[in-house]
């Protein structure tokens, strides 16, 4: 595995068992997980007031 | 456990919101992504998977036109029959967003086989989340991770599954979804 993998995989057992055993952990995620809904959404908005941004928009969006 | 609205994040909030309307038309189940993100997964995801029950077009109908109520809009059509006829009912699935909102999204499709229609049988909250919202089960879950979707991201999200409920998780029952997942999904 390279190192890269190895370290993600640590990060992931390191958090998973932070929340286990930290009845606190939501205050942590609540943050991280708002903040990219609202980063997301603040794209959208600008992008929706340029010229070409609802087309844009429409192909962000598109599913099969 | 009982949490206030002040600490949902904004996937859960929405999640509850959709769920409480659901809930009085017809079976559900939350699965996937949102279910390891729930468990406090730290990845960013934009969808969460529901499947519901088979509807008549009837009581799709009703169910649809409460979901617009509730300022829920769908990203494929406004119109309820054609929801029905040109996605649910041909086995693709649809989405709902908060009306004006891009994300996130709820993907919601009927239930397609028995495999689904177990995980509906078998439906459950799951106290640790403190979300009032039916999952399928863990065992279920890490399952359909392992055995049939298997990206990094979702081979993650078991992972992560094994670890909160380490010493709680029913191998057997995993196994046997999988047998199952093997002959309805992969004729095996």
């Amino acid at each position: 595995m390279e190192n890269r993998e190895q370290s993600h995989t640590d990060q992931i057992e390191r958090w998973a068992k932070f929340v286990r055993d930290n009845p606190n952990w939501r205050e942590q995620f609540k943050k991280f997980s708002d903040g990219q809904i609202i980063m997301a959404r603040r794209v959208y908005k600008r992008l929706a007031e340029t010229e070409e941004g609802r087309r844009k928009i429409k192909l962000l969006r598109a599913r099969e | 456990m009982k949490r206030g609205i002040s600490d949902k994040t904004i996937l859960e909030t929405f999640t509850e919101d959709f769920c409480a309307i659901v809930e009085k038309h017809c079976k559900y189940i939350i699965c996937s992504g949102f279910v390891a993100i729930a468990h406090g997964r730290s990845r960013a995801t934009e969808d969460i998977d529901m499947i519901i029950e088979k509807l008549s077009i009837e009581k799709f109908v009703k169910l649809h036109n409460d979901l617009i109520k509730a300022s829920f809009e769908c990203m494929q059509s406004p119109d309820a029959e054609k929801i029905f006829e040109d996605y649910l009912n041909r086995k693709v699935s649809v989405r709902y967003t908060r009306k004006g909102e891009f994300l996130p999204e709820m993907e919601v499709k009927f239930a397609k086989d028995k495999l689904d229609e177990e995980q509906l049988e078998t439906r459950t909250k799951l106290e640790f989340t403190g979300l009032d919202v039916y999952f399928s089960s863990i065992e279920s879950n890490i399952a359909f991770k392992e055995e049939l979707l298997g990206a990094n991201k979702d081979l993650e999200d078991a992972r992560h599954l094994r670890i909160i409920y380490e010493g709680k998780i029913n191998e057997e029952k995993i196994n046997k979804i999988k047998e199952q997942i093997k002959r309805y999904r992969y004729g095996k």
